[in-house]
């Protein structure tokens, strides 16, 4: 037996999400780990691990550990591999679980970019102040936001493989489709491929209707052992294995920038410790910043040959009543954006059984993913549903 | 407006004069973008100016449409562009209709403040 097989994702917390303003990140991410915590059955007085993720508002940092009131905890750090943190950061704590380090760790990211009157554009989209040199050049030309990076990747894809935009449509079309019967998700009207294709540019290829939203919230997870999940309140998920990538972006002519990226590294590192394969995957909850992210990371774990993933994605298999559900809660294309933990946050409802309406038949092997930076670093989970 | 800093001096310097420059690392003649500070070939941290062909083609580009920042006006169209050299780089981009491939060569902009800088256009076929 691997060391993952003996550790469990015992209690999960989500705040509220969206047009949250009358909290701050930090009192967001307390919010979700107390809610980890009750949802646990767990005392907050026995969590003895805290790692903290931090988005665009700085925040939370060390200090969480002051605002919860926690005292002579045995693992403590801010975590930041940007949109992987969240995964790497469960990782993290169920190898320091496994180790006999701590016994339960908490893990919390949370964030509030959206301020009352501002837009997703101000919260992200602010140059930085006064760069000089080559960001200075880059800020003159407009070569900026991950919007705009991102839209090189997927051109770049496109024009090596034949992908399409109808067929990155199909991705949000699909998780559009799964928001509607997630109460939790920002975006739950109807969404077909005509109102996708209709809808405004935003870098091509990328169209409003291929970008993550904007949110304002916290998640937390409490990681402990298996033994001490079963006498906790919840269905333990086990954390069956783990793996990260970190490819950095070459700026060169051999460079695979946009056409294979860190997942094809770790997608099957974290399935060979789990012991399974892909064709053992009953479910998906992929990082989808992009709807073009979806189709190169399904490519780069290998559910598709490189180069395939657009005319499968445009088969349906991703949406409700297809072979391979994938972001069954709506993703960060129609949910909520948590960074790494939207993809966490549905993988354990599900494994829980607790998706309602939008429940999955099989949840035995389930395979999460998370994206940082533009491409740059990725890690992925495999989860074990209760059984 | 763009202001140099001790790392570009040099970059800004050859833009002044219409002339494109890139790094090349002394230990074993990688060819590395303008920013480069490092070998991604070999580690080495010892590199040199070159003047590079201004020549190459678009590995992958995206028209703008919704402006980043309100300074920006939009359309506009940001190019990978690969110089022959190999390096890449991020570029402005002026092409009718512009193509993954499309092959591009250099030209300077000369702001009325700040550095000048080089731009990329569609070379006639
Ligand atoms: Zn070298």
């Amino acid at each position: 037996m691997s060391i993952a097989n003996r550790t469990t994702i015992a209690g999960l917390g989500l705040t509220d999400v969206g047009k949250v303003y009358d909290r701050s990140a930090t009192e967001l991410a307390a919010e979700a780990v107390r809610l980890a915590a009750v949802d646990a059955g767990l005392p907050l007085t026995e969590v003895d691990g805290l790692l903290v993720s931090a988005g665009v508002s700085g925040a939370p940092k060390l200090s969480l550990q002051k605002v919860l009131g926690l005292t002579d905890l045995r693992l403590l750090a801010e975590f930041n591999a940007l949109g992987a943190s969240p995964a790497a950061m469960i990782a993290h704590a169920a190898a320091t679980v496994a180790n006999g380090e701590a016994s339960a760790v908490a893990c919390v990211f949370a964030d509030a970019p959206l301020k009352p009157k501002g837009s997703a554009r101000d919260a992200f989209g602010k140059p930085r102040a006064r760069p000089t040199g080559f960001a200075a050049y880059h800020a003159e030309i407009g070569a900026v936001t991950p919007n705009l990076f991102y839209a090189l990747a997927a051109q770049r894809h496109m024009a090596t493989y034949g992908t399409t935009s109808e067929q990155f449509g199909a991705i949000a079309v699909g998780q559009r489709a799964w928001a509607a019967d997630n109460p939790a998700a920002q975006f739950r009207d109807p969404l077909t491929l005509e109102l996708h294709q209709a809808s405004p540019l935003v870098a091509e290829p990328l169209r409003l209707f291929d970008c993550c939203l904007v949110s304002n919230g916290g998640a937390a997870v409490i990681v402990t052992s298996a033994e001490r999940a079963a006498d906790l309140a919840q269905p333990p998920v086990e954390v069956l294995g783990w793996g990260q990538a970190h490819p950095g972006r070459v700026m060169h002519r051999d460079s695979d920038f946009g056409l294979r990226t860190g997942a094809a590294d770790a997608g099957p590192a974290a399935l060979k410790m789990a012991g399974v394969d892909v064709g053992d995957v009953d479910l998906l909850q992929l990082y989808d910043c992009y709807t073009y992210t979806v189709l190169v990371t399904l490519e780069d774990y290998g559910f598709v040959p490189k180069g395939e993933g657009g005319a499968f994605v445009a088969e349906g298999h991703l949406a409700p009543g297809g072979s391979l559900p994938c972001n069954t809660g709506g993703g960060q294309l129609s949910a909520y954006y948590l960074t790494g933990f939207t993809p966490v946050v549905e993988a354990v409802v599900q494994a829980r059984g607790q998706g309602g309406a939008r429940q999955v038949d099989k949840t035995d092997v389930v395979m999460v993913s998370g994206n940082g930076g533009v491409l740059e670093h990725h890690a992925t989970l495999v989860l074990g549903g209760a059984r | 407006m763009i202001e140099r800093d001790h790392k570009s001096a040099a970059f800004f310097d050859a833009a002044a004069e219409d002339r494109l420059v890139i790094r090349r690392c002394i230990g074993c003649r990688q060819a590395l973008p303008p920013e480069a500070v490092v070998c991604t070939t070999c580690a080495g941290t010892d590199l040199e100016w070159v003047q590079a062909e201004g020549t190459g083609l678009l590995a992958s580009y995206t028209v703008v449409h919704r402006a980043p920042h309100p300074a920006y006006r939009v359309p506009y169209t940001i190019g990978v562009v690969e110089l022959d050299e190999g390096p890449w780089l991020y570029a402005r981009v002026n092409a009718e209709s512009p193509t993954v491939g499309l092959p591009v060569r250099v030209a300077f902009r000369h702001p009325e403040e700040g550095e000048s800088f080089p731009v990329f256009e569609e070379v006639p076929a």
